[in-house]
């Protein structure tokens, strides 16, 4: 027998083995590691010329926050100055019309109002408000309400100063007092996330820009005589070809996108 | 002619050892292999949902004994049960040795140890599910053990190890921990802002809470929310629903899927049960039984976030969910909780009520105080059950549909007391009143 001949053989045996052991050993691992699909899905969205910029992946916590209606606005009308003031029981909402329209450019709007709104005679609660570059645009200077568990983008607490010919001339106004946690901390879609998931649900074109991606509070339903916020990321999104800018909001909660309804209230189903 | 030979024979050598070298890796690596898989699966389901198993599995009350009386302890903020097995998963923690074992003094001793901080699950799992949760590789591996306390010594430095109790056998085990420390943990304690005076006792049916004095809690409302028969179909049939035959009777309607599956919506209680002929592989380990539960409660609810484990029946292999609320479990108008699921050989059954607490919304009810425990006794005792006649005492939430809103339900605190295998309210079993005058 030759057994020389039976060497070579086995030889070819062992090592077309050890290429399938190896294959099939090297498969596994790759298994193992496609958990992570998400930076995956980061690099196809570059490729698709969507420009962000670096996506935090940290979760945070947030709350179901509650609010009463509240008459401090109208309580306090009487302190503001150099303006026709009307006060609207419904909405609890101020709307003003200023006696000296206010000259703003838009290189300058943020730092001008900034200094108008503290003097109390001018706003009232100025100071429990901030500039939102993502939900201004040329003829609306938008202030959103802080407190202290975050800002709240929402109809109810914002303060909105009308633009007309380069001249503010005159505001409205909603105020929320003070928020309450109605439930414990709960994990909220970290921004990346949220992105990643709004990419996913074609959402985001091909060639645009992610412009901004805040969290803030928003209006989720009103249930015996109070309203009740949730966390909801806001994401704007601008076309690179066509200029549109979009806002998509989704619930930091469920990460479920909410559709807006014919008129711009989030609806309740968004849960 | 020779050298050729020896290099043949040489590779033959090597190869052969590769092979051995590879196969003993892949041998080893199936494990890691298989579990990778599973998180896959697992993660691309409960995306949905994103409750992760160990919140759904997590214990309920935790109690902190400073250097004189225990304390019920609860933050309206933050979860402190949840923070801190987030704490835990970063601790090495070791196989756990039995103490001791049917020794109720030492059991009692133990539980009313100083400086404790004790979390206590409602019902009794296996080390090896607890390390399952907390995704510790060494406690993976352990098996059998049960227990439903977790005790940690907050100030003594020396003593690192954490014990687990389990109250139906008195049985104590202890644990060494390395990689861990005691401030994070003294944080959220004090950090805690329900605090209620209790005392844990051992009566003839387990460990009972004392609450020691008369307790004031808050009453809470939730918007909540259901699903329509159909959406239930359609995730508890497989999507074809074509085959499906419909039959209603007095507001209960029927809705068969071939032979093998049923589910059964009455309109009235909003019960539902769903019974799954296929389903008929029973768990094989106590793992198994309660990620496969977890599984099934996934896709029944979408918000679980208020879900917890009731109770794990592994000889009837039986489970119970039911809603929580700030640490106190919730009883609705029905005898089995929110969820029940049971595996037999006949098949899988689960039964669920179609009301889910969705939103909290502030409450314009006052607080309600409660009568403290002995009181309760003393109130059973009159009405002719002793001590030795009440299987649990627990206080919880009774559940209140406001007449004039159907979507918002008012949730008041009561004590709930367990007699022949019933939960009543206390008021039930007496006709007196568990609040304070």
């Amino acid at each position: 027998m030759d057994f020389k001949r039976i060497e070579v053989i086995f030889l070819i045996v062992f090592f077309s083995l050890d290429i399938f052991l190896f294959l099939s050993f090297r498969n596994s691992q790759q298994l193992v590691s496609s958990t992570n699909t998400n930076t995956s899905t980061i690099t196809e969205m570059r490729k698709r010329n969507i420009s962000f910029g670096s996506l935090d992946t940290k979760n945070g916590y947030a709350y179901y926050l509650g609010s009463q209606p509240d008459e401090s606005l109208a309580q306090n009308v009487s302190k503001l100055r150099n303006q026709k003031v009307s006060y609207e029981d419904v909405n609890h909402s101020i709307s003003s019309a200023l006696s000296d329209p206010i000259e703003v450019k838009a290189s300058n709007r943020k730092s001008v109002m900034d200094k108008f709104i503290k003097k109390e005679s001018n706003v009232l609660f100025g100071k429990d408000y901030k500039y939102s570059p993502q939900l201004s645009s040329g003829s609306q200077i938008v202030y959103v309400a802080t407190t202290r568990l975050g800002e709240v983008y929402d109809k109810t607490a914002q303060l909105i100063f009308s633009v007309s010919d380069g001249e503010v001339i005159g505001y409205t106004q909603t105020y929320v007092k003070s928020m309450i946690i109605l439930h414990e901390r709960q994990a909220i879609k970290s921004e990346k996330d949220v992105i990643t998931s709004l990419y996913a649900n074609s959402e985001i074109p091909n060639n645009s820009k992610i412009s901004y991606a805040n969290l803030a509070y928003t209006k989720l339903l009103e249930a015996k005589d109070s309203t009740i916020y949730i966390p909801v990321w806001f994401v704007t999104i601008k076309n690179k070809d066509s200029k549109v800018v979009t806002t998509k909001k989704v619930n930091a909660f469920t990460g479920n996108i909410i559709k807006s309804s014919t008129n711009g209230d989030s609806s309740y189903n968004a849960q | 002619m020779k050298i050729s030979r020896l290099i043949v024979q040489l590779l033959l050598v090597v190869a052969v050892i590769t092979s051995v070298v590879l196969s003993f890796f892949i041998w080893t690596n199936t494990a890691r292999y298989q579990r990778g898989r599973n998180i896959d699966v697992t993660s691309a389901d409960s995306n949905k949902n994103e409750i992760p198993m160990n919140q759904v599995i997590s214990p309920t009350s935790v109690i902190w004994h400073d250097e004189s009386e225990q304390h019920l302890i609860y933050n309206s903020n933050e979860n402190i049960s949840l923070s801190v097995q987030k704490i835990m998963q970063d601790w090495k923690i070791s196989s756990p040795k039995e103490v001791s074992k049917k020794d109720g003094a030492y059991y009692q001793k133990i539980i009313q140890g100083k400086n404790m901080l004790q979390l206590v699950y409602p019902t009794s799992i296996t080390t090896n599910v607890f390390g399952y949760l907390l995704n510790n590789d060494s406690l993976k591996d352990e098996k059998g053990n049960q227990f439903n306390r977790i005790l940690i010594n907050l100030k003594d430095k020396k003593d690192q190890n954490i014990y687990l109790a389990n109250d139906s056998n008195y049985a104590v085990y202890k644990a060494k921990v390395k990689n861990a420390s005691s401030i994070p943990l003294t944080k959220l304690v004090k950090r805690a802002n329900v605090d209620l005076k209790i005392r844990l006792d051992i009566m003839k049916h387990g460990v009972f809470i004392f609450y020691t004095e008369p307790i004031k809690l808050k009453s809470y409302s939730y918007v909540i929310s259901g699903k329509k028969d159909s959406e239930y179909t359609t995730a508890l049939f497989d999507s074809n629903t074509n085959g499906l035959v419909t039959s209603a009777d007095n507001d209960v309607y029927t809705y068969n899927y071939g032979e093998s599956k049923r589910l059964t919506s009455d309109h009235n209680t909003e019960e539902l049960t769903f019974d799954d002929y296929t389903d008929t592989s029973v768990p094989k380990t106590q793992l198994a039984f309660l990620q496969r539960g977890y599984q099934k409660v996934t896709n029944l609810q979408n918000s679980i976030s208020n879900l917890r484990l009731y109770n794990a029946n592994w000889k009837d292999k039986d489970l119970v969910f039911r809603e929580y609320v700030e640490g106190f479990p919730i009883f609705k108008k029905s005898q089995f909780g929110s969820i029940r699921i049971k595996f037999s050989r006949k098949g899988s059954s689960e039964h669920f009520l179609n009301k889910v607490l969705e939103v909290p919304v502030p409450s314009n009810q006052a607080a309600t105080k409660l009568k403290s425990t002995n009181e309760i006794f003393k109130g059973l005792q009159r009405v002719g059950f002793s001590p030795n006649d009440v299987q649990s005492v627990e206080v919880g939430y009774q559940w209140e549909t406001e007449t004039d809103n159907e979507k918002v339900v008012d949730l008041k605190p009561t004590y709930y007391i367990k007699i022949d295998g019933h939960w009543r309210p206390y008021n039930e079993w007496t006709n007196e009143s568990a609040e304070e005058d």
